[in-house]
């Protein structure tokens, strides 16, 4: 559900993206208008004639993995971290949106013509370079320059992709490539899919049919290589598979949100997001879920959960500051966890920004270690605070 | 100071005289700005258009008349990595408005590929202008001051003629343009979804072009390079400069001889001056005498006769220019007109006030009215303290110089006539030339004067008694006067016939090509005529319905195309043509028997006059042709009149064509008739045929009368060009003559006083004038003759290539003679008028 607004975004991004490339003057302006633009988008009624995620759904797997048509907006969230024979420490992000623009597919002549456009982030963070990539993609699912397909799934923008390469156990090969980086890597899941929510109904708000459906892959064990600064790593390690559609609007109000999706060693996986209100409170529909060794998910909700940030840092391209480091407890559950980022600037600076990033974790009192990411969205720069 | 205001004074004291210069100068200066603002705007429009529409593209990757392949776009951006780069289907269109229909460029763009390339700038305050841009048919954006212009709101609907057909358009937003450059550039540009552009253009799969932006140095050549190897036979790469670079090339002649005969109306501007400003130097040699008597430097007497210049050089420079600008509205429309007709499709919403042309113009004037009256300053100081130089004197010593005068006139027409014999010189030396030999010429007038009046004296005399003797010798006793005027005369009327003599044979000899190229009964084409020269295609299902017409008795399918090639676009025309009809085709070089076999296969190619006069060619030669299956040598089987395009053409047979480029499309038809059957018939039996299609169905006469209108619309500036130098001419007679009768007035006075009558008197002030029209008009028969030869074979020749008949129209030459002997009368009217009523008495009363 974090992911909504950056999604819906993508409704205006292409409309800043577009044209705006030259005119630094400009730049500072445009996350504010843009956060305007998303409040007046998310405040007003989708067009009709699109699905609304509203009752609870079977899902079935593969088949679900694939596209949603009908729905406005889908994703396939993937981030992982890494490391090489020799210790050598690397996160990474793929991923891909799809966001209609009319219900049905129009008739045209043109092959050109498109109902959809797809936007792709993928970032990579190299621990011991201390260097941090990221790039952004847009294109219309058209003439195979993007576009989903289902059983099996393959979801493309141009040359970045994830396909499908097995349906028992899921796996899927991604691969991308801008500049001088690039990963090709190898997914097969650990776990079955985790549906969040009220059985993969996750809720935005409190009017009927704000919601979305929302489930995970929490663990999928992960092989390949990257390449980064002209030098290829072969690597293993675990990735995150986070995947949602829906057709709805976020509440005004919710400014931004906090992510966390963390790996434990002893086998649980633990997601959970904080929304953020304007007025600096933390939106009652917050939650997450708590995945044990065995698959079983139990869903937690806010006051489950006791959050503290305790490092802030503030990036010198942007001026916005980020809370990266935090302590997250959940008493009930024997979890106590020291979150600290593997490299301060994981900064995505699309035309989105936002910081996302590979995330150390440390146990304190008995609770177990582990990796994961955590996503920070909505921290704008000083000049821009709202009032 | 006292010196300035004497000069003032003596501006005033003739108002006549100081504002007929005045209007001469303001003429030239006018004809010379409004020429250069309109050439200016013309070529600012389409350059900045195709700078914007560049943006920071490098290269582009083009291919044969029908495009590219769009799969060519994912090869290139997903295959090969090659991201900087973005497709682009672009045309013309018409927005039909009730006020008339307005030509726009509309390029289709994928605004996800655009950022490295452009940057439309587009804030899109309103939301939502991506998902109609991307999704409703129709949807275009276009600049917010262009549709306020149109009246036009976002979610408009807006009706289009595109290719032929009536289409709907939407506005979805505005563009919104980075700087005021850019806007210049988009005002006459919409821009739509590729998808859009496709579809409104019917041609779905393929692309106009893609841009690239390319790094610059050794890693650019390397990744062209590398694309190169990618690309399919038939599609290049080309820089992207090119383009802009061969459309500015195309029109340079044709906007320098603009240039040029807007300079013809300063020259005689010039003389103006010249002659007012010796005029005022004459009639005040005595005081300028005494002055000096009375220590009065040369210099400050320099100063004074050039501050007098300047006063009427800046008056009429700033009167000029406020024409000008006014002018040059109408103009910059005249000059688009021609540029759409003979070139490429533009549009000039606004003639913008161009700080370099105005500056161009001020600049001119003044300069052109010092210069003019440098001659009369240095006269002026040449003057002895108190000298009080008899009349005779001055008339001596100018006789003296007439020897002089004509061998330095001699001098400069030989220099003049080097400058033809030098095809090096290119236009500006031709012009430079012709300029050399019209001033050579001026320069013997009094010498020619001189012998004119000894010769008709004794004719004068015996038909109209002592009074026309006296006319006859007034004009060679005065010889200071009536040389300048007549000289002044001269060129302004030479240069109306020469510019007539040579738009009257080119019409002729267009009249006559035509005879020869339009050989079949009637022609077919689309009725679209946004494209300028170029015609969108015939739908195949018509071309195939109407070739099977029993009521003819032939036909030939013809594709008129435009292939992008390194060195710029290059036409290329396609035609299938019966055997008997090209036997008749207008050859200048080679022979059509010769050549029908080898072109009919496909193995030769006919190319037009200007075509092989830029590229050197002859038959036997080969000209290279980038074609779909990559660059090919066609040898050249002969060289055929043409004068529909001075860029040249290159023909070959349709059997050629087919092979060559994979465009199977046909955009002209045309149709012999069975016999029995009228042309007339065949064309009603066509259209019923055509049903709806939206096709002009032509006869052979109407095609001729239709081609010769957009001829003349052509020459519609020229002729434009032609009146105002005339009317500079007349001004420049009337101001001439009257200033030699004004000035002479104390003389006339004494005739008077010895007894001749008023009406005497407008016998020998309008016989005198008279004659000097007569023989200025006569005289300018052979220097504008010599004109319209050098405009014919050496201007038209170096700047466009072609080959033209010269006929010289009795009826222009007795419409000079006529100007001259009218305008001549005209000038004797005021200062007769203002004798008769003058008392002898006061006239004879000292001036000074």
């Amino acid at each position: 559900m974090r992911r909504l607004s950056l999604a819906i975004t993508v409704l205006l991004v292409p409309l800043v993206a577009l044209f705006a490339v030259r005119r630094p003057a400009t730049v500072a302006k445009r996350p504010a208008e843009r956060e305007l633009a998303v409040g007046q988008v998310l405040g007003a009624a989708p067009e009709a004639g699109f699905l609304r995620a509203g009752a609870p759904r079977t899902f079935r797997f593969p088949a679900d993995h694939g596209p949603h048509p009908g729905y406005r907006n889908e994703w396939w969230y993937f981030t992982g971290n890494l490391a090489d024979a020799g210790g050598r420490r690397f996160g990474y992000q793929l991923t891909f949106f799809r966001v209609a623009l009319t219900p049905k597919p129009p008739q045209r002549a043109s092959q050109w013509a498109a109902s959809e456009i797809y936007m792709a982030h993928f970032a990579l963070t190299d621990v011991a370079g201390r260097r941090f990539r990221c790039a952004e993609r847009f294109s219309r699912a058209a003439l195979g320059l993007a576009g989903a397909g289902g059983n099996p799934l393959t979801v493309r923008l141009e040359d970045w992709s994830a396909t499908e390469t097995s349906p028992h156990p899921w796996a899927v090969r991604l691969s991308a490539l801008d500049g001088d980086t690039a990963i090709d890597l190898d997914l097969r899941s650990l776990t079955p899919e985790v549906l969040n929510g009220e059985g993969g109904l996750s809720r935005k708000g409190s009017r009927p049919g704000d919601a979305s459906y929302y489930y995970s892959v929490p663990r999928l064990a992960t092989g390949g290589t990257v390449r980064v600064g002209g030098q290829t790593y072969r690597v293993a390690g675990s990735s995150w598979l986070d995947r949602e559609w829906s057709t709805s609007a976020l509440e005004p109000g919710q400014v931004g949100w906090d992510w966390f999706a963390l790996q434990l060693d002893d086998g649980r996986d633990l997601m959970f997001y904080r929304l953020r209100r304007s007025d600096g409170s933390t939106d009652p529909h917050s939650g997450g879920t708590l995945v044990a060794a065995d698959g079983k998910a139990q869903p937690l909700r806010l006051e489950d959960v006791q959050l503290e940030s305790t490092r802030w840092w503030k990036s010198q391209k942007s001026g916005a500051r980020y809370p990266t480091n935090w302590r997250l407890r959940v008493p009930s559950r024997g979890v106590e966890l020291e979150i600290s980022p593997r490299l301060d600037d994981q900064e995505l600076a699309g035309s989105f920004r936002y910081w996302e990033g590979a995330v150390a974790v440390r146990g304190l009192n008995g609770s177990p270690s582990g990796a994961g990411y955590l996503e920070l969205t909505g921290y704008p720069p000083p000049q821009i605070r709202r009032p | 100071m006292m010196l300035g205001r004497a000069a003032l004074r003596n501006v005033l004291r003739h108002p006549w005289l100081t504002a007929l210069a005045v209007v001469g100068v303001a003429l030239g200066v006018a004809v010379v700005s409004a020429v250069d603002l309109a050439n200016a705007a013309a070529t600012r429009a389409f350059l900045l258009a195709a700078e914007t529409v560049a943006g920071r593209a490098t290269h582009q990757v083009v291919g044969g008349p029908a495009g590219l392949p769009e799969e060519l776009y994912r090869t290139i951006r997903i295959d090969r990595h090659f991201r900087a780069c973005a497709p682009v289907v672009t045309g013309h269109l018409q927005l039909v408005a009730p006020s008339g229909s307005t030509t726009f460029q509309l390029i289709g763009v994928d605004p996800f590929a655009e950022p490295p390339v452009r940057s439309f700038s587009s804030q899109f305050r309103q939301q939502g202008v991506l998902t109609p841009l991307m999704t409703r048919p129709g949807a275009v954006l276009m600049l917010r001051q262009t549709a306020a212009g149109l009246k036009i709101r976002v979610g408009d609907r807006v009706a289009a003629e595109v290719a032929g057909r009536r289409r709907e358009l939407s506005v979805a937003g505005f563009l919104e343009p980075p700087d005021e450059v850019a806007k210049v550039g988009l005002a006459s540009l919409l821009v739509a979804d590729v998808a859009t552009a496709q579809e409104l253009f019917g041609s779905p799969g393929r692309l106009s072009r893609i841009d690239l932006v390319l790094p610059e140095g050794s890693d650019g050549e390397r990744q062209l390079a590398e694309l190169r190897s990618a690309l399919p036979p038939g599609v290049t790469v080309v820089p992207a400069g090119a383009r802009a670079g061969a459309l500015d090339r195309m029109t340079r002649s044709f906007r320098l001889n603009l240039t040029a005969l807007s300079l013809l109306a300063l020259v005689v501007g010039m003389f103006l001056i010249y002659n007012t400003m010796t005029f005022s130097v004459i009639r005040r040699r005595r005081l300028i005498g005494l002055l000096r008597a009375v220590g009065v430097t040369r210099r400050e007497i320099f100063t004074q006769v050039m501050s007098e210049a300047l006063l009427i050089g800046t008056a009429g420079t700033v009167i000029g220019l406020g024409c000008g600008i006014l002018l040059g509205a109408e103009l910059t429309r005249l000059v688009t007109r021609t540029i759409n007709d003979l070139y490429f499709v533009m549009e000039v919403r606004n003639a913008p006030l161009l700080p370099a042309a105005l500056a161009k113009g001020c600049l001119l004037g003044v300069l052109a009215t010092l210069a003019a009256a440098c001659p009369a300053a240095l006269e002026a100081t040449s003057a002895p303290p108190r000298a009080v130089l008899s009349r005779s004197l001055i008339e001596e010593r100018r006789r003296r110089r007439v020897p002089l005068a004509c061998l330095g006139g001699f001098l400069l027409m030989s220099l003049g006539a080097a400058f033809f014999s030098y095809p090096a010189g290119g236009i500006v030396g031709g012009f430079a030339g012709l300029f050399a030999v019209i001033i050579g010429y001026a320069a013997t007038i009094p010498a020619v004067l001189l012998g004119a009046s000894r010769l008709l004296r004794p004719a004068m005399r015996r038909l109209f008694g002592v009074i026309g003797g006296m006319s006859a010798r007034g004009v060679a006793v005065s010889l200071s006067r009536t040389g300048v005027a007549t000289a002044a005369m001269v060129v302004a009327v030479s240069a109306g016939i020469g510019v007539s003599i040579m738009v009257g044979g080119f019409r002729l000899t267009v009249q006559h090509w035509l005879e020869n190229w339009l050989q079949a009964d009637v022609y077919v084409r689309s009725a679209d005529n946004g494209g300028g020269r170029y015609r969108p295609p015939l739908d195949p299902a018509l071309v195939e319905r109407l070739s099977r017409l029993p009521e003819a008795g032939g036909y030939t399918l013809s594709r008129r195309v435009r292939v992008e090639g390194e060195g710029g676009p290059m036409e290329v025309f396609s035609v299938s043509v019966p055997r008997e009809s090209f036997l008749r085709y207008p050859f200048k070089a080679g022979s059509p028997a010769a050549a029908v076999d080898s072109f009919q296969r496909g193995d030769s190619v006919l190319i037009s006059e200007p075509y092989a006069y830029r590229n050197h060619l002859r038959p036997g030669d080969r000209v290279t042709l980038p074609t779909d299956r990559g660059r090919r040598a066609f040898p050249v089987s002969g060289i055929i009149y043409d004068y529909g395009s001075d860029t040249g053409i290159v023909i070959m047979s349709r059997s050629c064509y087919l092979q060559n480029y994979r465009d199977r499309a046909v955009d002209g038809m045309s149709f012999y008739a069975r016999p029995q059957v009228t042309p007339a018939r065949l064309a009603a039996a066509l259209r019923r045929r055509g049903g709806s299609a939206a096709i002009s169905v032509i006869l052979n006469a109407e095609l001729k009368s239709a081609t010769m209108t957009v001829f003349d619309r052509t020459f519609a500036i020229t002729g434009v060009l032609r009146m105002l130098t005339t009317v500079v001419a007349f001004v420049g007679i009337l101001s001439a003559l009257m200033a030699m009768q004004v000035e002479r007035a104390r003389e006339l006075a004494v005739l008077r006083a010895v007894g001749l009558t008023p009406g005497q008197l407008w016998g020998v002030v309008c016989g005198e004038t008279a004659l000097i029209g007569v023989v200025a008009g006569l005289l300018a028969l052979p220097l504008g003759i010599v004109e319209a030869l050098v405009l014919v074979y050496v201007i038209n020749l170096r700047s466009f290539g072609w080959t033209m008949q010269f006929s010289v129209a009795p009826a222009y030459l007795l419409q000079a003679v006529l100007l001259s002997v009218v305008a001549a009368l005209l000038a004797g009217v005021y200062p007769s008028i203002a004798m008769a009523r003058t008392s002898p008495a006061d006239a004879l009363k000292e001036e000074e």
